[in-house]
């Protein structure tokens, strides 16, 4: 089965779920009541999604010497910032490092990134625990699935779904609150914290102007992964950078409101530099992986180079209809939902992954809700026309195409056709065309006549009858 | 190593001959809401994230008496208030630092090693204690941030922190629970 059956057959199964659905109505309407609430501290909410996109433009459109500053700061800061072209290559550097230096141990902070290149199976391929630390991505690693949202990564699980599993894994009675169930995975994990030999991260954002690398989390696990263990790596794709330090006083807010409806994430942290003289803990080494995988092909197609901006927020997924009704694993992708609908094709293969560019009304509510004002809806057209352009698409689609195109043009064949088509769906002809749309729906009761006729059939005087 | 950052920045400035068009520019007016008095809207919003205040010196001691073991970040401010340490960050019920400077608009603190102590010091101990004074809130973000730039521009400190309230989760049901990973309780005392 290739991507597209898949995807076909999970979206299928989960829209037809009503307990799914359930689910994620509860959650979603939780974060819209949350961002609702939180939109009343902004007094220009369009200024600030316009200056975070233009923060963003800036440094998408000189990513290049801004990628250079950051690595200048950095390295005069005392860390190390490796250059990673593939997922491969990011992997065995962080691999490499981990064996060269000893390390047992990973705990990880809540990265989507690390996901996209596989990372821990790398490490556990090779004899490396890596340890989740967010307590969303814990579960997951527990029950051995990948997120489900970019920045709700448990969406899909109820709170007792959560204790079944605790219960299960650590005794924990079945009974247990939302409260519980996080204190027993701080008891689990902060063993883990105190005795990791690396922290590895992903990033925010990667600001030019200091060498920093900013971190949000509302946990306090990202602060713990940076301060307890010896080594800490950060893996960031080559989009996250910024130009200036200032910038994140508009970026921060508008990460949070959108992310979560907060004024602020509890904990933004910037980390620049590996332990200084005088410093009692922190890491002793500080590494940056930059890694494209894809993202300078994305960059080199200028009209959809905006969806670069996108800062993993998470907002287009909570407000898009088909997200709603499938939910995350049905993507099959690392970066569900609109924008990663958008930016799969380009990161891995566009053959295989232009069908995510149909699960789309083209609503566009994901648009409305970007922060940096990525032209998302259009860019799946975009990736819909580029498919037809480079063939990718369903050879018997392209006839029905021409067909229509042709029935289109021509009043007479346009009348033949209408009648013969009302005549296939009264006689159940069609029904057999419409399998896949048929299941769980009808098809309408189609009229005796068709406008045209009805018209014709009519005196003046009811043509004007409002 | 080399020929990856040669291949990757090469790409990017291929890619960049054609400039992408610029969205919409931002105007002057306000994004947020004006935020008033500081002090008062520190108040306000370090409560409304679930910090807490301690207003007199007799609060202050009350609070302290329930953690015995206590790891301070060895400023003068914070060894007059608190006293001494007497335990390390690993140890301790209670972290005791100074801080950067608290942002009124959002309710935060900011901490470096400077201000603060090391890392672990406001983040391990499951009750972190903030010692600061009133005339160290700024209004904004903005505020803070210039404040950071003249203070540190050239030699930064390894690591900062915008801190807004205790750690958190919501992760479950999207049911907030306070105490997560770091910090149970955050509180703060003015002296002064």
């Amino acid at each position: 089965m290739n991507a597209a059956q898949q995807f076909r057959r999970a979206a299928a199964k989960k829209a037809a779920d009503p307990r799914h659905r359930a689910v994620l109505e509860k959650n979603i309407a939780t974060y819209d009541d949350a961002v609702a609430r939180g939109r009343t501290r902004y007094a220009g909410w369009e200024n600030a999604r316009s200056t975070a996109a233009q923060i963003k433009w800036k440094a998408i459109n000189h990513l290049d010497s801004y990628l250079e500053q950051f690595e200048r700061a950095v390295v005069e800061n005392g860390g190390h910032v490796f250059w990673a072209e593939t997922a491969e290559d990011a992997r065995r550097y962080i691999v490499e490092l981990a064996q060269q230096r000893g390390v047992q141990k990973v705990v990880k902070s809540k990265s989507m990134v690390t996901e996209e290149i596989h990372l821990n199976a790398a490490f556990a391929a090779a004899g490396i625990e890596p340890v989740e630390t967010d307590l969303g991505e814990f579960i997951c690693q527990l029950r051995g699935e990948s997120p489900y949202h970019i920045l709700t990564p448990i969406m899909h699980l109820t709170k007792t779904d959560v204790a079944i599993l605790f219960h299960e894994r650590f005794g924990t009675p079945l009974t247990a609150t939302a409260g519980e169930l996080a204190g027993v995975a701080r008891e689990q994990l902060r063993k883990v914290f105190l005795s990791a030999d690396m922290g590895v991260t992903g990033a925010n954002f990667l600001v030019a102007d200091t060498g920093m690398v900013a971190l949000s989390t509302n946990e306090g696990n990202g602060r713990l992964s940076v301060s307890l263990p010896r080594i800490h790596v950060v893996v960031a794709g080559i989009e996250k950078v910024i130009p200036h330090f200032e910038d994140l006083a508009v970026l921060w807010p508008v990460l949070a409101q959108v992310g979560t409806g907060q004024g602020v994430t509890a904990y933004n942290t910037l980390v620049g530099a590996p332990r200084r003289d005088g410093e009692p803990d922190s890491p002793t080494e500080f590494h940056v992986v930059l890694l494209d995988n894809g993202r300078t092909r994305l960059l080199a197609d200028v009209e959809q180079r905006d969806a670069l901006h996108c800062i993993r927020c998470g907002a287009c997924l909570n407000a898009c209809p088909v997200y709603k009704n499938i939910g995350g694993h049905a993507y099959g992708t690392t970066y569900q939902g609109p924008i990663g609908s958008v930016i799969t094709p380009h990161l891995r293969d566009a053959c295989e992954w232009s069908h995510l560019s149909y699960a789309s009304s083209l609503c566009g509510a994901c648009t409305g809700v970007c922060p940096v004002r990525i032209d998302v809806h259009r860019h799946l057209l975009h990736n819909r026309r580029n498919a037809v352009r480079r063939k990718f698409d369903n050879p018997l689609q392209r006839l029905a195409f021409k067909a229509w195109c042709w029935v289109m043009q021509d009043a007479t064949r346009y009348r033949i056709t209408g009648k013969l088509a009302r005549l296939a769906i009264r006689f159940g002809l069609a029904a057999p065309l419409a399998k896949a749309w048929m299941q769980g729906r009808e098809l309408p009761e189609v009229p005796e006549q068709s406008f045209r006729e009805l018209w014709a059939g009519m005196d003046d005087n009811s043509r004007t009858r409002s | 190593m080399i020929p990856a950052r040669e291949n990757i920045l090469s790409r990017v400035r291929t890619a960049l001959r054609t400039e992408a068009p610029r969205p919409t520019m931002p105007t002057t007016a306000p994004i947020w809401l004006p935020v008033g008095d500081v002090e008062a809207r520190f108040r306000a919003e370090f409560t409304a994230v679930r910090g807490n205040l301690l207003d007199s010196s007799q609060q202050l001691r009350e609070f302290m008496k329930a953690f015995p073991k206590i790891a301070i970040d060895g400023s003068t401010l914070v060894r007059q208030v608190a006293g001494d340490g007497t335990a390390t960050a690993r140890e301790a019920d209670i972290g005791v630092t100074g801080c950067d400077c608290l942002v009124a608009q959002t309710g935060s603190i900011i901490v470096s090693m400077h201000a603060s102590g090391e890392r672990a010091l406001s983040v391990l101990p499951p009750v972190h204690l903030v010692i600061a004074r009133c005339d160290q809130i700024v209004p904004d973000l903005a505020a803070a941030f210039t404040l950071l730039r003249q203070r540190y521009n050239g030699h930064w400190p390894s690591s900062l922190c915008l801190i807004t309230g205790p750690s958190r989760t919501s992760d479950i049901e999207k049911t907030l629970v306070i105490g997560a990973h770091g910090p149970k309780q955050l509180a703060v005392y003015f002296a002064g």
